[in-house]
């Protein structure tokens, strides 16, 4: 008992130390079940946003205080470490091996890509466009930026490969670690290619600088892009809050949808939404600017946290078999499938 | 070749150092400056050779070095000055690597000049091996291999003890009976002055002018036997030398 | 009157006392043993920890892990390929950072021109973390071996260019007044008595540099490297894998040492001269 206390408390401030979450107030009421939710201020992520704006999360009997982050990864340390309860991000090699370790769960699915939506964009710098790099067959050879071996633009990089028979050894990958270290690199050409979201690739493709080829989806269909993922523990002994939070996360995921991707709900609905994601989303930049960026990159939220298992069970696959994780993890242990329907 | 001193005058910044000097210095022989503390003898010295300029006045050497004279104002320094990173023959070798000669020359006048100072033995070490003697002599060594026309000693025996002061004075009584240099020797040490110095200039306190110039016609060879006659010039020249040195003791040091 | 009474106390007693010893401590004896044993022990109390389940494996895998992760780099030889791409980093990197250090070190302390103009822009840019810089970097060098070597480089420069110029200074004046009276060269001054009289200061910044090399060389390998020690510890890193990223860890540890104990020697060797 005292040992394992002790291991908790350890792992917690050594976690915590990686992670270097930045922690922003929330509202506090006394009788809700506080919670902490780690996000990325991107449009992905207004699921979240929007329950807590519109006071679904409130309503389920939970007091919401967002976590902010940088990037995915350290996301994932952080569930691990206790720091936050629930997070949203891309299924990455670090998060498996984590899942691995018992430390976290997949509970549910949230940004997927589907037919008849614009997802994420396979992009060329202009000189390789011009160099006869018009559409992704013709890839073989050429520089592709990804931020870190094992991240999401690796794994979209070698589903492109696979569906065009190129072998990943002809395509050269340059690890970048920043999103904006690779679009200044494929601006001025240094290197040829990279696949992103939607709001980004056509706001970079209207200047110019770098022109859209295909979208991904036509080489990963179904891709389940990220997932509604916390700590094992919560998973497996905090089963009514876990469900409340779900629920709630849902509800916002169904609005965002309505509004701005079928968008059945009407302009004002949209307007409001936009209006609503923009407190959170590209908050620097004036709501005229930052409205056409919103909408532009809303991709479909899983109704009801869906989660399509064969997509992650695809991508698991594949961290195996690049050898980024270890052999033996099944899928068992990285996703708690008992929460959402999955397919 | 002799060396004359006109009308020099030196200072360092509003500190007068060194006010009309006016002196010949013959060739072969030994010139010894003497006085108290601070009276600017090294200055004198270092206006001799170059190494510094005079504010007033100029130093002008008349007639032709002797031929084969490589650096004809050699320096001996109180620190030896030796490149602690050279052996003894490297710290030789080093004055003469800037003449062109070939390797079997240098090696020809290495191996001479150590001989002369008995330090062919030693010719490997390197200077931290060496006791302060030893080093002075390497020093020598170093100066006879430019074959100088003047040697311009610096309080050479300053930094050794009083053994080793006594036997290198020797050596240079017996160094000039051998080869007749020209020295200037500058020391504050009366009894090296009167040993070692055909003629002894005294000079005043600062700002250093000539007090007294002193010529001892006893030859260097024969003054071990006649120390009544030596001391009697030592303690004349300390009368003179007395009052100024305690003037010069009680300034104060930026006064 | 306490004299006299210690006095009396000695001739009452006959043999009298031997003085009390009251030097000694305040002097490190060089301890040999010791050092390796602990680093044993800590060794041996971290696997038992990791074994029993005290230490969990998320917090730190044993080391016996680690050690797993080292054999199978080797294994495999991307040990080799790792290492290859990084020590060719640092040494095209340290080189040319420490042959223009030298070169600039110099100017500054033989020229006054190059001391005024110079070492206030090199005192400017000394503390900037050549991290920070990285961005620049890679719009200046692009993404290829160009920035990766220029981190390198601009890492090793500037503490060079302080050693070697502080070296220069510190020269002994009375040895280049030596010189100057047997009337050498200017050339001959610097290069056998002012080089040799500053390589004391120089080599220690040898130390130094080559430390900053290895530490700026995973910043260096964040952009576009596919191989090196860094971007091998990068990698480890965000994939969580914890034993490859202490693989990684003890890869640049024991490449320090190398680069330290090679230095040691070099310095041995030309500095035999010193006591």
């Amino acid at each position: 008992m005292l040992t394992t206390r002790f291991a908790a408390t350890v792992r917690r401030s050594a976690l915590a130390l990686l992670a270097g979450a930045t922690v922003l107030a929330g509202t506090a009421v006394a009788a809700d079940d506080k919670i902490k939710v780690g996000a990325l201020r991107f449009t992905s992520h207004s699921a979240s946003f929007i329950a807590f704006e519109k006071g679904y999360f409130k309503e389920a009997g939970l007091d919401v205080e967002f976590v902010y982050f940088q990037a995915a990864a350290p996301m994932a340390v952080a569930i691990a470490s206790g720091d936050i309860d629930y997070g949203v991000t891309a299924i990455t090699g670090g998060l498996i091996n984590l899942a691995d370790k018992d430390a976290i769960k997949i509970i549910g699915g949230a940004l997927h890509e589907e037919e008849g939506i614009d997802g994420s964009a396979i992009l060329v710098s202009d000189a390789a466009f011009k160099d006869g790099v018009t559409s992704p067959a013709k890839l073989a050879g050429r520089s592709f930026g990804i931020t870190q071996t094992g991240s999401s633009f690796h794994y979209m990089a070698s589903r492109i490969a696979e569906r065009e028979g190129i072998a990943m050894s002809e395509i050269k990958l340059k690890p970048l670690q920043k999103v904006g270290a690779i679009i200044g690199a494929l601006k001025s050409g240094q290197i040829d290619a990279w696949a992103i979201v939607p709001h980004i690739a056509k706001a970079l493709a209207r200047g110019g600088a770098v022109h859209i080829i295909g979208w991904v989806n036509d080489y990963a269909p179904d891709y389940q892009v990220t997932t509604v993922f916390t700590s094992a523990e919560n998973a497996a002994n905090k089963r009514d809050l876990t469900e409340r939070f779900l629920a709630a996360f849902s509800r916002g995921a169904a609005d965002f949808n309505a509004a701005l991707v079928d968008k059945t709900a009407g302009e004002d609905a949209a307007e409001a939404t936009v209006r609503l994601i923009h407190k959170y989303v590209y908050t620097s930049r004036p709501y005229e600017k930052a409205a056409p960026s919103i909408r532009n990159g809303a991709m479909r939220l899983n109704e009801g946290a869906r989660l399509n298992l064969s997509s992650v069970q695809a991508q698991l696959d594949w961290f195996k078999a690049e050898g980024l994780v270890k052999g033996e993890i099944g899928i068992d242990k990285l996703v708690d499938g008992s929460y959402v329907e999955t397919y | 070749m002799e060396l004359r001193l006109a009308g020099l005058h030196h200072g360092y910044g509003n500190i007068e150092v060194l006010r009309g000097i006016d002196l010949d210095i013959p060739a072969g022989r030994i010139v010894c400056i003497v006085g108290p503390s601070g009276c600017g003898k090294s200055t004198l010295l270092r206006l001799i050779g170059g190494l510094e300029r005079p504010e007033r006045g100029e130093v002008v050497q008349t007639g032709a070095p002797p031929p084969g004279c490589l650096n004809p104002l050699t320096y001996i320094f109180q620190d030896f000055a030796l490149l602690p990173w050279r052996t003894v023959e490297g710290n030789v070798r080093l004055v003469l690597e800037d003449h062109g000669f070939g390797r079997a020359e240098t090696a020809g006048i290495v191996d001479d000049v150590l001989a002369r100072t008995r330090l062919s033995e030693f010719r490997a070490a390197f200077p931290r091996q060496l006791s302060g003697g030893m080093k002075q002599r390497v020093a020598v060594a170093r100066a006879l291999a430019v074959s100088p026309a003047f040697l311009l000693m610096d309080e050479p025996l300053s930094a050794l003890d009083a053994q080793t002061r006594e036997l290198l004075l020797d050596d240079l009584v017996d160094l000039w009976t051998r080869e007749r240099f020209s020295g200037v020797y500058v020391t504050h040490n009366l009894r090296e002055a009167v040993r070692l110095g055909h003629r002894v200039v005294l000079l005043s306190r600062r700002p250093g002018t000539v007090r007294e110039i002193l010529e001892i016609d006893l030859p260097l060879d024969a003054r071990a036997g006649h120390a009544p006659e030596l001391e009697a010039h030592r303690s004349r020249l300390w009368q003179l030398l007395r009052d100024e040195a305690h003037a010069a003791d009680v300034e104060l040091v930026d006064g | 009157m306490p004299l006299m009474w210690n006095w009396s106390m000695a001739e009452r007693s006959d043999r009298g006392r031997p003085v009390a010893f009251r030097g000694g401590g305040f002097s490190p004896r060089p301890l040999g043993v010791v050092g390796p044993l602990v680093f044993i022990a800590v060794l041996a109390f971290w696997e038992a920890g990791c074994r029993t389940g005290l230490i969990p494996p998320l917090v730190l895998p044993a080391p016996s892990e680690a050690l797993a992760a080292l054999a199978h780099l080797v294994e495999t030889g991307l040990l080799w390929k790792h290492l290859g791409a990084s020590l060719q980093r640092l040494l095209v990197g340290w080189t040319l950072g420490t042959l223009l250090g030298i070169a600039v070190g110099f100017s500054i302390g033989l020229f006054s021109l190059a001391r005024a103009g110079l070492a206030p822009v090199v005192a400017a840019i000394f503390p900037i973390p050549k991290i920070a810089l990285l961005p620049l970097f890679v719009v200046w060098f692009g993404i290829g071996e160009g920035s990766k070597v220029a981190t390198i480089l601009f890492g090793t420069f500037f503490p060079t260019v302080v050693a070697t110029y502080g070296g220069v200074d510190n020269v002994d004046r009375n040895l280049i007044r030596m010189g100057q009276s047997f009337g050498l060269s200017w050339l001959s001054i610097v290069r056998k008595i002012i080089l040799p009289g500053a390589l004391p200061a120089i080599l220690p910044g040898f130390r130094i540099s080559a430390a900053i090399a290895i530490v700026l060389l995973v910043a260096a390998e964040m952009i576009g490297a596919e191989f090196g020690v860094g971007a091998y510890i990068l990698l480890a890193g965000s994939l969580m894998a914890l034993d490859e990223l202490l693989a990684g860890v003890a890869i640049l540890s024991v490449m320090g040492l190398t680069v330290n104990w090679l230095i040691a020697r070099l310095e041995r060797f030309l500095l035999r001269w010193r006591t």
